[in-house]
C-alpha cells in the first residue's frame, strides 16, 4: 500500500453484493465485521494459526484474517449468517446445536465453517479425516468430542440418513 | 402492561415497575440490595445471579434451577448474569462455586416467589393454598379447571419480598428437571451469528481503539511498572488515517481511530522509546527461580512426628516436582466496549469479575462506582482469568479520552504476552517407607508464586504502587488424599514472580500431581499395585467408590511392575492411575468432585513422542442439575488438561513472557485428543458439586504414572515433551532414535555473502580516477498539462510500471513516487528521490534533456551524479519515444512538496564525483537492439527486462565496484538491500528448473507453484506490473526462459517436485521438538499439503520453494519476520509476519526445523539467531 491507496472494491457477501472503497490490503475479517457487521467470523489470532475467522471463499475455506479485500474481489464470500439463522439453521448449524459442540462456543464459527467445507467435498468423512480437517482449528474448552459428534451428525443429516434434531 | 427488557434496566428502574413480583434483597460486601428474581405481568421469569457463564454451561444449569421450583420448562426463565446495575453482588465466578453457592439464594427466591404466586391464586381461585398444583407456568386444582396463569397473577401488583434464604426449597426427591440433560440455552444464537459475546457489540459513534504495551511483557511488579516510558513519537503515525487520538498516561498507551485497520497499523507502527527493563529471575530452571523467591512458610497440617519417622525408616522416598507456568491461553483475545459519559460510565465486558472490575474503574477513573454499569456478555472461555478486565479498563480510559465509545480488541500477542499466567509452583517431598513398604511419613512442602494480577492500566497509569501482593492461595489440594501415620504439610507463601493469576485447579492440580506421583513411587518401592496401595490409605468412603469404580471401568490389572504391556517396534504401551478430591477456596476449604483418571499412553522410543490413546474418568459430583452439562465438563477438563500435561509450557527470556503465539505456546488439536470414557456417579440424594475443574486435578500425575508404566522412567516435570522424554529415554538407554533429529552435517561452504562483504577492498581503486562535476542543465517551468496527448501520458502510465518506479521512489506508507524509500547497499543507505513534478524537491524543474540525461547517464539536473542504485545503466536502453512518454506521465502527476533524507554513503562511496570514474568504467550507454535471430515475443521480452524492467539492477551480482556483472553471471542472482535475488538463469538452484510458464505465472500472479510467492522487495514489483498487458508479461517470460535448459518439460518437473514432497514428507516422521511445535502451530495451517486445493488461496509446498532452499536464510527470516504483502500477492493469500510474536531464538528453531524437513538435501544453516536479530534489527523493506 502506497499511502491511503484505497479503490472501490466489489464482492458478495451471503448472496448481496457489496461496493466498498477500502485499502485492497485490509484483512477481510475487519470489512466483514465493521463494514458488513457480521458476528460469525471472529478474530482470533490475526496470523491464520487458529481458524476462528473462518469463511468460505467462493466455496472454498479461508481465513479471513490473512486474506486481503484484493483476493475477494468478484467474488463471493459466505459467513456463518450465510448459513443458516437461529430460527432456520443450517444443516451443520442444527447438528452442532443438537450435539451441543460448543462450550464457550468463540471457535464454533471455524469449527462450523469447516466442517462445511469438508462435507462439501467429502460427504462421507470417517472420524480421523474429520480430525485431520479440523486439524488447525483451535478449541480451549476441550469441545472436541462433541464436536466430532456434531460433525457425523451433520453429513448423516445430509446425506439424509437421519433426520434434523 | 408493558413489554421491558430487564437488561436495559437498572435496580431502580426495575423495582419502580407495576405488574411485578420482585425477590431482592443485601447482596456483597455493602449489602447493596439487589433483585434475585422477577416475574411480570406478562408472565415472564428473569433470574438474576452475580456470577457468569464462563462456556461452562451454568446459565443453562441455573435456568433448570429456578424452572424446577416454578414447575415450569426450562425455556420460560431467563437468567441475567453479572451485570453490576442489576444483578446481585456474588463476588468473582471462580472455584467452581456457582451451582454449589451463588445458586443457593436464587432457588430460594424462586421458592418464595411460588409460595406468593401460591397464596396469591387461592385467594382468587379461593381454594387452600397446599391443594394448589403448579403446571408449565398454570396454577390451579385437580378436578377445577380453572388456571391462573402466572402473569395473571402478578397483574395489579407491585409485589416486593424480602429474600428469605431460609424458604423450603423442593426436595431432590420431587426433582423433574433438575438431574435431567438439558440442552444448552445459548448454543443456537452463538451456532447463528447473532449478538452475544462482547466481541460483536457495537454502539452507535464507536471508535476502535488498540493498545500498545510495555517491554516488561508479562511482568506487574516492580520500580518500573509504570514507570518506563520515555517518549512516544507521534509522527510515526503520521501517514496513518482517521486517528483521533493517542493517549499516554504514564506506561499506558492507546491509540483510537475511526476504523480498526488503521488503529492496528497505527499500533503496530507508533514508535515508542522506553527505559531499559530489568531481568526477572531465570525462568528455564523453574525449581531455582521458585526455591529463591521470599517467602512465608504456613503449616497446614502436622500429624504424629514427622521427623521422627523420617529418621527411622528402612528406606526414604523424596521426590521434587516441578509445574511449568501455564497460559489459560483463550481463543478470543479479550475486548471490551466502553462508553464514557457525563453521567458516568458503561462498560460491556467479558470480565470474570463484574463487581471487583466496578471497584477498579471506579478507582481508575475517580468515579463513585455506583456510576459505573459493567454489563457482562459472553467472552472466550478463560478457565480462570485472563485480560478481560484489563482491556475493559484500557477502552474506559481511550473513551473518557475520546468522549465515544471505543471498543479495544488486544492482539493475540497481548492476550499471550499480559494475561496472567498459571503460575509455576515447586512441590517436595521427603517421605519414608517401613520395611514392609507401609508409607510412614510425607513431609510436603509447596511454594506457590501469588497471582493477585491487578487490573494491567491501575499499575500502568501510576494509580496504584506496583508492589507485589502475597496472596495464601497455593493451599489447594495440599493434604494429600490419604492416611499416612505421619503427615506433615507446608506452603511457602510468595510474592509473583511473573503476573500470575489463578487458572483451572489453581494449585491443586500441582498439588495432587505431587501427591499422585509420589504414592505411585511408593507403591512401585513396596511391590504393590498402585490402585491397592492407594485403597490402603484412603478413608473417604466416596473417593474409594470412585477408585473402584474407576478401576473396574477401565479393566484395570493389578500389577507390581512397569513395562508389563509391552509394546511393538519402538513403541511402548503404559496405564497409570490417580485420583483427587478437588479441595478448593482457602484453607481448610471444601471439596467439590470427586475423580480419578486411568490414562493409557503410547511412547514412541525413537522420537520421544507421547501419545494419551484413552482415559477413563470416574467423577462424583453429588446431584448433577445437568448430567450432559457435567459430562461436557468432564470431556473438557480431560482434554485440556491432557494438553497442559503433555504440551504445555510458557517460555521466558530475560525480561519477561516470549510465547505470544500459537506456536509458540502449542495446545491440543484434534488428531491428538484420546478416547474419553467418562463414569458418572449417581447420587441423585446428595447435594449438587461443582464440575468444572475436578476432573482435571489427576490428569498429570495420571500420565506420568503411566509414563512410568511404559518406560520404567519418572517424569516429574510437565509437559512431557518430546525432548524431554528423548532425553530420559537416552540416559535409560531407551532411545532408539538420535537425541537431537534435526542436527546435520555442517556447511559445505561459505556463501556469496562472504564475498560480498570483501566489496570495501577494492574501493580504494576508484579514488584515483576523480573526474570533475558535470554542468547543471537549467531548470525550467513545469510543462503544462496540455502539452502531451492523454494518450501519451496513458502509455507513460504503463511505462513507469513496468518499470517500477514507485516501487523505489515511495516511502513505506508515503505519496506515490515522493521518494524517501531507505535502501541498504553495501555502501551504505540510499534514499530514493521524489519523482513528482514539485519544481523544488521533485523533478518539476527538470527539461526532458535533464530528465533524458539522468534516465541515461545517471546525472542530475544539478550535475551531480546519482548513485547505481538507481538503475541508469538499464535505462539507456529505452527508445526515445517510450522516454518521452514516460517523461509525458511523471509530469503530468499531482506535484508533492517533500524533501526525502539525504542518502549519506561510507567513505569512499559517499563522494559522488567518484560516480564519473564509476561510470566511464561500467556504464555502456546503448539502446536495445533486436536480435533478428530471435522472435518479435523474445526481443520485446528482452527489451522490457534489460531496459525498463531494469532485472538486472536486483538479480545480477555486481563487481567490487557495484556494477552489474555480465556474461554468465548476467541475471545470475544476487544480494542486494538484504535479499537475495534468486538466479534467474540455468544457474539457478531451484529444486524444480524454470519454464516460461512458470515464470509468466509468477510475473502475472506473484506466484508459481512449483517455486513459491513473491516476497519482499518483489512483492511491489509484480504489483506495479499488474498494469503491463498480457502480452508484455508472456514477452517477458519468454525472454527469463531462454536463459534456462530447453530441455526440461512439464513432466520432469512434475517428477522432481513429488521427489521433493516425498523426500519432506520421509523427514516429517523423523522430526519432533520445538522448531515442529512452532511449525505446527504457526505455520502448518496454511503451509500443509492436505489443504491444497481445498482452501482458498494459495498454500505453497515449502518442498520446492525456492526460499526454503537457498543458499543462505536471509529470504526465509525476513518473510517470517515481517510476512509477504503486496497487492498481487495478496490474491494468493497474504501470510502474515511474526516480528512481534516470535523471539530470535524461537524463528532460528523454527527455521532450523523448516530446512531440515523441506531441504534436506541442502546444507544446514548455522548461526540462524544472530543473523535473526541482524535481519530484525534492520527496516523491514516497507512496513505497509
Amino acid at each position: 500500500m502506497h499511502g491511503p491507496r484505497e479503490r472501490e472494491i466489489a464482492f458478495r457477501v451471503n448472496g448481496a453484493d457489496h461496493r466498498l472503497t477500502v485499502g485492497p490490503a485490509t484483512a477481510l475479517l475487519y470489512i466483514l465485521r465493521n463494514d458488513l457487521k457480521l458476528n460469525g467470523p471472529k478474530f482470533g489470532c490475526g496470523l491464520g494459526e487458529c481458524g476462528a475467522c473462518s469463511v468460505l471463499v467462493d466455496g472454498k475455506l479461508a481465513r479471513a484474517c490473512v486474506v486481503s479485500m484484493a483476493a475477494v474481489e468478484g467474488r463471493e464470500v459466505v459467513t456463518l449468517e450465510g448459513l443458516g439463522t437461529r430460527d432456520n439453521p443450517g444443516p451443520v448449524q442444527a447438528a452442532f446445536i443438537a450435539e451441543q459442540g460448543a462450550q464457550c462456543g468463540y471457535c464454533l464459527n471455524g469449527m462450523i465453517i469447516t466442517a462445511h467445507a469438508l462435507l462439501s467435498r467429502n460427504p462421507d468423512p470417517d472420524e480421523a479425516e474429520i480430525a485431520q480437517a479440523l486439524r488447525h482449528n483451535l478449541c480451549r474448552c476441550g469441545t472436541h468430542v462433541e464436536i466430532m459428534r456434531s460433525v457425523l451428525r451433520a453429513a448423516a443429516t445430509m446425506r439424509g440418513e437421519v433426520g434434523r434434531a | 402492561m408493558s413489554i421491558f427488557d430487564p437488561a436495559q434496566l437498572d435496580r431502580q428502574a426495575l423495582y419502580a415497575l407495576d405488574d411485578t413480583l420482585i425477590v431482592h434483597g443485601p447482596s456483597g460486601a455493602d449489602g447493596a440490595d439487589m433483585p434475585f428474581l422477577l416475574i411480570d405481568g406478562a408472565g415472564r421469569i428473569f433470574g438474576f445471579n452475580g456470577h457468569v457463564d464462563l462456556g461452562t454451561g451454568i446459565r443453562t444449569a441455573l435456568t433448570q434451577i429456578v424452572a424446577e421450583e416454578l414447575d415450569l420448562p426450562p425455556s420460560r426463565v431467563s437468567m441475567i448474569l453479572g451485570d453490576t446495575a442489576r444483578t446481585p453482588d456474588q463476588s468473582a465466578t471462580i472455584a467452581s462455586d456457582t451451582i454449589q453457592t451463588t445458586a443457593v439464594p436464587l432457588r430460594a427466591a424462586a421458592a418464595q416467589a411460588r409460595a406468593w404466586l401460591a397464596a396469591a391464586a387461592a385467594e382468587r381461585l379461593d381454594v387452600p393454598a397446599d391443594q394448589l398444583r403448579f403446571d408449565e407456568g398454570l396454577v390451579g386444582i385437580a378436578g377445577d379447571n380453572r388456571r391462573l396463569s402466572f402473569g395473571e397473577l402478578v397483574e395489579g401488583h407491585r409485589a416486593r419480598l424480602v429474600l428469605d434464604r431460609e424458604t423450603p426449597v423442593k426436595p431432590a426427591s420431587a426433582y423433574r428437571l433438575v438431574g435431567t440433560s438439558t440442552r444448552r440455552v445459548d448454543i443456537p444464537a452463538k451456532a447463528a451469528g447473532d449478538l452475544t459475546f462482547v466481541h460483536d457489540m457495537r454502539v452507535p459513534g464507536m471508535l476502535h481503539g488498540r493498545v500498545v504495551r510495555p517491554p516488561y511483557a508479562g511482568v506487574d511488579a516492580g520500580d518500573f511498572v509504570g514507570n518506563s516510558l520515555i517518549a512516544v513519537d507521534e509522527g510515526s503515525i503520521a501517514h496513518i488515517p482517521g486517528i483521533i487520538k493517542l493517549v499516554v498516561i504514564g506506561d499506558f498507551i492507546g491509540i483510537v481511530a475511526t476504523r480498526e485497520e488503521w488503529a492496528v497499523a497505527a499500533m503496530q507502527s507508533l514508535r515508542a522509546e522506553w527505559k531499559p527493563t530489568p531481568s526477572i529471575p531465570d525462568l528455564g530452571d523453574l525449581a531455582t527461580a521458585i526455591s529463591a523467591n521470599p517467602s512465608t512458610a504456613r503449616r497446614l497440617q502436622d500429624k504424629g512426628d514427622v521427623e521422627g519417622a523420617l529418621d527411622g525408616a528402612a528406606s526414604r522416598l523424596d521426590g521434587t516436582y516441578v509445574w511449568p507456568y501455564q497460559m489459560h491461553g483463550s481463543i478470543g483475545p479479550s475486548c471490551a466496549v466502553a462508553d464514557y459519559h457525563p453521567e458516568g460510565l458503561r462498560v460491556w465486558t467479558g470480565t470474570q469479575n463484574p463487581h471487583p472490575l466496578r471497584a477498579d474503574l471506579a478507582r481508575l477513573l475517580d468515579l463513585p462506582p455506583e456510576r459505573i454499569d459493567v454489563v457482562r456478555m459472553e467472552a472466550a472461555g478463560c478457565y480462570g482469568r485472563n485480560c478481560a478486565d484489563d482491556v475493559a479498563a484500557d477502552a474506559a480510559l481511550l473513551s473518557r479520552a475520546v468522549g465515544a465509545p471505543v471498543r479495544v480488541q488486544l492482539s493475540r500477542e497481548q492476550e499471550h504476552l499480559w494475561e496472567p499466567k498459571g503460575t509455576g509452583q515447586l512441590m517436595q517431598v521427603a517421605g519414608a517407607l517401613d520395611a514392609a513398604g507401609n508409607a510412614l511419613a510425607y513431609d510436603y512442602q509447596s511454594r506457590y508464586p501469588s497471582n493477585g494480577a491487578p487490573t494491567l492500566a491501575l499499575l500502568l497509569t501510576g494509580k496504584i504502587p506496583p508492589i507485589p501482593a502475597v496472596f495464601e492461595m497455593g493451599d489447594r489440594t495440599s493434604i494429600a488424599p490419604y492416611d499416612y501415620p505421619n503427615m506433615r504439610v507446608t506452603i511457602h507463601d510468595m510474592p509473583p514472580i511473573v503476573r500470575a493469576s489463578w487458572i483451572r485447579g489453581v494449585s491443586a492440580l500441582p498439588n495432587s500431581f505431587a501427591h499422585e506421583s509420589w504414592i505411585d513411587e511408593a507403591a512401585a518401592m513396596a511391590g504393590v499395585d498402585p490402585v491397592e496401595y492407594r485403597l490402603r490409605y484412603l478413608r473417604d468412603q466416596r473417593g474409594i467408590a470412585v477408585v473402584e469404580a474407576t478401576a473396574e471401568r477401565a479393566g484395570w490389572t493389578a500389577h507390581t511392575r512397569p513395562q508389563t504391556l509391552g509394546g511393538e517396534g519402538d513403541l511402548l504401551h503404559g496405564r497409570g492411575f490417580a485420583y483427587a478430591l478437588y479441595v478448593h477456596s482457602k484453607f481448610p476449604g471444601y471439596g467439590a468432585a470427586w475423580a480419578a483418571w486411568v490414562a493409557d499412553v503410547t511412547v514412541n522410543r525413537r522420537t520421544g513422542e507421547v501419545a494419551v490413546t484413552k482415559v477413563t474418568v470416574g467423577h462424583d459430583a453429588g446431584l448433577m442439575v445437568n448430567p450432559e452439562g457435567v459430562r461436557h465438563q468432564i470431556h473438557g477438563n480431560v482434554i485440556q488438561s491432557t494438553s497442559r500435561a503433555l504440551k504445555e509450557q510458557v517460555t521466558f527470556d530475560d525480561v519477561g513472557v516470549v510465547a505470544s503465539e500459537w506456536g509458540g505456546y502449542p495446545i491440543i488439536t484434534f488428531p491428538e485428543v484420546p478416547e474419553i470414557d467418562v463414569l458418572m456417579l449417581p447420587r441423585p440424594d446428595q447435594p449438587p458439586l461443582g464440575a468444572g475443574e475436578s476432573a482435571s486435578v489427576p490428569s498429570a500425575a495420571a500420565i506420568a504414572n503411566a509414563l512410568y508404566d511404559a518406560t520404567g522412567i519418572r517424569f516429574r516435570e510437565p509437559p512431557f515433551t518430546p525432548e524431554k522424554v528423548r532425553a530420559a529415554l537416552h540416559q535409560a538407554g531407551l532411545l532408539t532414535g538420535p537425541l537431537d533429529p534435526q542436527a546435520l552435517p555442517p556447511p559445505r561452504r561459505a556463501g556469496l555473502w562472504a564475498r560480498l562483504t570483501a566489496l570495501g577492498a577494492g574501493a580504494a581503486a576508484l579514488l584515483a580516477i576523480a573526474s570533475p562535476w558535470r554542468p547543471s542543465i537549467a531548470p525550467i517551468e513545469r510543462p503544462s498539462a496540455g502539452l502531451y496527448s492523454a494518450q501519451t501520458i496513458e502509455r507513460g502510465r504503463l511505462l513507469a510500471a513496468a518499470g517500477d518506479c514507485a516501487v523505489c521512489h515511495t516511502a513505506p506508507g508515503g505519496i506515490t513516487n515522493a521518494g524517501g524509500l531507505a535502501m541498504e547497499t553495501p555502501f551504505g543507505t540510499v534514499y530514493s528521490t521524489n519523482i513528482t513534478p514539485d519544481p523544488e524537491t521533485g523533478i518539476g524543474a527538470w527539461s526532458y534533456p535533464a530528465f533524458e540525461r539522468a534516465m541515461r547517464q545517471g546525472i542530475s539536473r544539478d550535475g551531480r551524479h546519482l548513485y547505481p542504485a538507481f538503475p541508469y545503466t538499464a535505462f539507456a536502453k529505452i527508445s526515445d519515444a517510450d522516454m518521452q512518454a514516460l517523461y509525458a506521465y511523471l509530469m503530468a502527476q499531482v506535484p508533492v512538496q517533500s524533501q526525502p533524507l539525504k542518502t549519506k554513503l561510507a567513505f569512499p562511496f559517499g563522494m559522488r564525483p567518484l560516480m564519473a570514474g564509476w561510470n566511464s568504467l561500467f556504464l555502456k550507454p546503448s539502446a536495445w537492439r533486436d536480435d533478428p535471430t530471435k522472435s518479435a515475443e523474445w526481443n520485446r521480452g528482452g527489451y522490457l527486462i534489460e531496459g525498463l524492467g531494469h532485472c538486472a539492477a536486483c538479480h545480477s551480482p555486481r563487481n567490487l565496484m557495484g556494477a552489474e556483472r555480465k556474461g554468465a553471471a548476467h541475471l545470475g542472482g544476487a544480494y542486494i538491500d538484504g535479499w537475495y535475488a534468486p538466479s534467474l538463469t540455468r544457474t539457478s538452484n531451484s529444486v524444480v528448473p524454470w519454464r516460461a510458464e512458470d515464470f509468466y505465472a509468477y510475473l502475472r500472479t506473484g506466484h508459481s507453484p512449483l517455486h513459491g510467492t513473491a516476497a519482499g522487495p518483489m512483492a511491489p514489483v509484480i504489483d506495479e506490473m499488474r498494469q503491463l498487458p498480457d502480452a508484455d508479461i508472456r514477452a517477458m517470460a519468454t525472454y527469463l526462459a531462454s536463459f534456462g535448459d530447453p530441455s526440461v518439460t512439464s513432466a520432469l518437473q512434475a517428477e522432481l517436485a513429488a521427489a521433493a514432497e516425498q523426500r519432506a514428507n520421509q523427514q516429517m516422521s523423523a522430526l519432533s521438538g520445538w522448531g515442529a511445535r512452532i511449525f505446527d502451530g504457526a505455520c502448518a495451517a496454511c503451509h500443509s499439503m492436505s489443504g491444497v486445493g481445498e482452501n482458498f488461496a494459495i498454500r505453497p509446498s515449502l518442498a520446492v520453494n525456492g526460499t526454503v532452499n537457498a543458499e543462505r536464510p536471509d529470504n526465509l527470516i525476513r518473510v517470517i519476520l515481517d510476512g509477504i504483502q503486496g497487492e498481487a500477492a495478496m490474491a494468493n493469500g497474504t501470510m502474515p509476519g511474526f516480528r512481534a510474536n516470535m523471539s530470535d531464538r524461537q524463528i532460528a528453531e523454527l527455521i532450523r526445523y523448516v530446512r531440515t524437513r523441506f531441504a534436506s538435501e541442502r546444507p544446514a544453516w548455522t548461526n540462524l539467531e544472530t543473523r535473526v536479530g541482524e535481519l530484525r534489527a534492520q527496516a523491514p523493506h516497507r512496513a505497509h
